[in-house]
């Protein structure tokens, strides 16, 4: 654990791995992320050296395992799945001109489903179609899962196709026990 | 369920969306009378027919402009506000020199 910072998960439940066969659901929430949002946003990426093309809604690996999410033309969050989050206090200040810091590290808890059936799982709590053929790699969705507002990635984790997902760190216990309570289904089919 | 399409995300479920009041152009609140004021805040004009409507796609928090028929509730078109705001407005404190 990040020294200082605790995850928002947890409070009913141990937050380590859970690992059926077919599915596991990881707390990221202790990974870094951080983000910057305004009409200067993508000039601060470009003064980074990070990719400026970013379609709203899609998310690409940059180097060092790091990722470059977009969320509009506007916002991008990177993520960083293999770091430890900082506890030192987020930065307030403006990065550039018209170019704000997001505080998404304390914002969102960071949880991440894989295994094969993770879109079959996950149509039983999202009206979204999340099967391979409608949400490749590489697309992000903004919805709602099991009520709550959610943030949806499809990218690569250590080789293997992920669901990212960032929801509010006060709804973060609630959508672990409704991701765990939707998994059950497939542990109890395969186990 | 009743489908919107927003047009940063796409076609979303309705219960994603908040409804955000009629679209109204802004009196001069520098030279507007009270009544003027109220009525762009408080008032709406409820005619029938179709109405533009400020609505927000919630977990996205991005707000957009739809066309609706209140009369039949068929949803026309949706569009970004950039399209009808294209400048900022800066509001001036009621005691400072306009």
């Amino acid at each position: 654990m990040t020294s200082g910072l605790a995850s928002p998960v947890g409070a009913a439940q141990v937050p380590a791995p859970m690992t059926g066969k077919t599915l596991a659901l990881h707390d990221l929430s202790l990974a870094l992320r951080s983000g910057v949002r305004g009409p200067g946003a993508a000039d601060w990426l470009r003064t980074q050296s990070m990719p400026t093309d970013l379609q709203p809604n899609t998310i690409e690996n940059i180097s060092n395992g790091r990722l470059l999410m977009a969320l509009s033309t506007r916002e991008f969050w990177l993520l960083e799945p293999d770091a430890d989050a900082s506890a030192a206090a987020p930065p307030s200040a403006a990065v550039a001109t018209e170019a704000w810091p997001l505080y998404n590290q304390h914002s969102h808890a960071w949880l991440v489903l894989a295994g094969g059936p993770k879109a079959d799982m996950m149509a039983k709590l999202c009206g979204v179609d999340l099967r391979e053929n409608a949400f490749a790699l590489g697309q992000v969705a903004q919805t709602q899962m099991a009520h709550i507002s959610v943030i949806v990635a499809h990218h690569l984790w250590r080789d293997t196709p992920v669901f990212s997902m960032f929801v509010d760190q006060s709804l973060a216990d609630f959508a672990w026990t409704a991701l765990s309570d939707a998994m059950s289904e497939f542990r109890a089919s395969t186990d | 369920m009743k489908m919107m399409e927003c047009p940063l995300n796409g076609p979303r479920n309705i219960s994603e969306f908040t409804y955000g009041g009629q679209v109204q152009v802004m009196p001069d609140p520098q030279q507007c009378s009270d009544l003027e004021w109220a009525k762009y805040v408080f008032y709406e004009d409820n005619d029938l027919g179709v109405v533009r409507e400020w609505w927000q796609h919630t977990p996205s928090s991005y707000w957009f402009i739809a066309e609706r028929h209140n009369g039949s509730d068929v949803i026309l078109r949706t569009y970004d506000p950039a399209t009808l705001f294209t400048g900022r407005v800066d509001f001036q404190d009621e005691g400072s020199p306009s």
